[in-house]
């Protein structure tokens, strides 16, 4: 367990220019080696910001499907206010992370998680964190979209009654407020009241992102919000996260590299459940430090 | 190898009239399979139809004594062939719906146990026990309700229920008389126990039939179990439960042998649910063998006729409770 509790910054600014050199793989520091797991973070983040407030901490996590060890001694940092990407191939370990920042695993008996994650310094991964609340503090949306069997006006407001009991007007308000905030107002004000099942694909998985955030979470969790949309809904959606971030600290699984560079300002670069780079997003896509991860970008492989 | 040899002498014509042959064999392959279903599909609306025409003609000569009066009499003599469905359309309504009353509930509840809460490895075996009480005979049912369930409701539950309920206005009605052990209420539990494998299995079933991730992301807004249960497993699934509930209405509405044994076959009206009464499938059973005389016999059929539309109306009921909720979907 060594080093692996604060990010060693180094440089200021999201905009740190492409290091001269070229990939550089092995060369720079021994604990590039893809075995080293404890060290790898600790390098990793070398090209980082300075002061920027860690929102989540993730330290030394394994996470365990049964026997199989799926997520092998992930340490990494959520950024306050900032976009962090997930990419890799499938089967990585993106999505389990990010089930584990919400506990989800956590209603499958046989799959369990070590190590720490801490939210606002506090781990959650505790017997005895409240779940429920800890869900409200970190929304979830997923892959395909799930809008409740029940209205557009109740999917967003279903949420919000299970912690506050408003008056009928201020709950439309905070409904009308998550539908723009998700840009979905516009297009749904006059049917409210119909079913949030009778909206395309894309509406509903903005209905989806209107639910999470209308429960003001402080971190929310994206789990490839766009693999079932087409383009236009796409651009909709990614519009939609860059605004939230201001708000919120948000996390994105995502296969689109393209997308993972145009919305996030970190990006994590995950294979066979392990952490291999984590640095600025631009870094990661034009220099990044490990020959694995511009393979992976480059597609040649994975 | 000759065969061989000669057709490919022959060039393309022997092929394309061996692939014409075999097209054609296709063809008809298709056409008898068609017409072999569409014959099932024939032979059961022409037995429904002729079950319904037998009925009908069976029920006349009492249709014509009795005329629409037979559905309001409660007398049913056949020394003096008096009869009347009153009675046992009554008794069949009503333990039906106390089976309900009992088995829905739990129904519901284990099935959301089972699909939910359970442990795995407990989910097979109670599973497994609960498909084993569907498949015990009614008749076991029967003999089992009259020589030890009946006695022991007699003993220990219907005085409890009589002196609990002894001065609440309507119950008090309800749970009056003295225990006889067998009557409505021991007739309804019994169905109960006997729909609630139904149920159970079909609310099970549609209950799995609820996406993990739509469950999830009920969690995911912090949702309790319960609340995701209510809020978004129940009304995803509530046509197939509905479908479930009707399939056990349909069993206790016609469910004869258990009922026979331990309803009492009294043909009266009582306001207690511990009276004995009787149901129009515990009434044909009884009575068929003795029905001397085509009025006797043709009003026994006539109450197979109620049952019929009893059943139909319960049907049509539900495919309409459906159809509005399918329409009212999100409101």
């Amino acid at each position: 367990m060594t080093g692996m509790n604060d990010v060693p910054n180094l440089s200021p600014g999201p905009e740190v220019g492409p290091p001269t050199t070229a990939p550089a793989p092995e060369v720079e520091t021994p604990a590039m080696a893809p075995a080293s797991e404890v060290k790898a973070p600790a390098t990793a983040p070398a090209k980082l910001i300075l002061n920027l407030e860690q929102k989540v901490s993730v330290r030394n996590l394994k996470f365990y499907y049964g026997p199989s060890l799926a997520l092998k001694n992930i340490s990494l940092p959520l950024y306050a206010n900032k976009v962090t990407a997930f990419i890799g191939p499938s089967g990585c370990g993106k999505s389990t992370l990010l089930r584990v920042l919400n506990r989800m695993y956590d209603l499958y008996p046989n799959q369990k998680a070590e190590g720490e994650v801490l939210l606002d310094g506090v781990n959650i991964l505790r017997p005895e964190e409240d779940l429920n609340l800890l869900r409200a503090r970190v929304g979830m949306v997923f892959q395909k979209p799930t809008p409740f069997p029940m209205s557009i006006h109740d999917n967003i407001a279903f949420g919000i009654k299970l912690y506050e009991k408003l008056p009928k007007s201020e709950l439309d308000d905070r409904v009308e407020a998550a539908l723009k905030r998700a840009a979905l107002w516009g297009e749904v004000k006059d049917k409210l009241n119909a079913s949030g099942l009778s909206l395309s694909g894309g509406q509903q998985q903005r209905l989806c992102i209107a639910r999470t955030v209308a429960l003001r979470p402080e971190v929310i969790l994206l789990d490839e919000p766009c693999s079932a949309l087409d383009p236009i809904s796409t651009a909709k959606i990614e519009e939609t996260i860059d605004e939230l971030k201001e708000n919120y600290t948000i996390a994105i699984v995502t296969h689109n590299m393209q997308q993972a560079a145009r919305v996030s300002e970190h990006t994590a670069f995950m294979y066979l459940g392990e952490l291999i780079e984590f640095g600025v997003t631009a870094q990661i896509f034009t220099s990044p430090e490990k020959k694995q991860t511009q393979n992976y970008i480059t597609g040649r492989f994975g | 190898m000759a065969n061989n040899l000669a057709v490919e002498n022959a060039g393309l014509k022997p092929a394309e009239s061996r692939l014409a042959k075999a097209l054609a064999g296709f063809k008809l392959r298709d056409t008898g399979f068609h017409l072999l279903t569409l014959a099932a599909a024939w032979a059961v609306l022409i037995l429904l139809g002729g079950v319904i025409a037998s009925l009908i003609v069976g029920s006349m000569p009492a249709i014509r004594a009795f005329g629409l009066n037979f559905l309001v009499t409660e007398a049913w003599n056949p020394v003096t062939e008096k009869f009347g469905a009153m009675a046992p359309v009554y008794g069949t309504i009503v333990t039906s719906l106390v089976a309900m009353a009992i088995a829905v509930p739990s129904a519901l509840g284990i099935a959301i146990f089972l699909t939910e809460l359970c442990p795995y490895s407990l989910r097979r075996p109670i599973g497994i026990a609960i498909e084993l009480l569907a498949g015990i005979p009614s008749i076991i049912y029967g003999i089992w309700g009259l020589f030890v369930f009946a006695p022991f409701l007699q003993e220990h539950v219907q005085p409890g229920l009589i002196s609990a309920f002894a001065g609440v206005p309507v119950l008090s009605k309800l749970f009056a008389g003295p225990p006889y052990g067998i009557g409505v209420l021991t007739a309804g539990v019994i169905l109960a126990v006997m729909v609630l494998p139904i149920v159970t299995s079909i609310s099970r079933d549609v209950f799995e039939t609820v996406p993990t991730v739509l469950k999830e992301s009920a969690y995911a807004v912090g949702c309790t179990t319960w609340e995701v249960l209510r809020s978004v497993v129940i009304p995803y699934t509530r046509v197939g439960l509905i479908g479930g509930v009707m399939l056990g209405l349909g069993r206790a509405l016609g469910e004869t042998m258990a009922v026979t044994f331990v309803i009492g076959n009294a043909h009266r009206i009582a306001p207690s649910l511990l009276a004995p009464g009787t149901t129009i499938s515990a009434t044909i059973a009884n009575e068929f063998t003795e029905a001397v005389g085509d009025l006797y016999t043709s009003a026994l059929i006539t109450l197979g006729l109620i049952l019929f539309v009893i059943t139909f109306i319960i049907l049509a009921i539900s495919r309409y409770m459906l159809m509005r909720l399918q329409s009212q979907e999100g409101r």
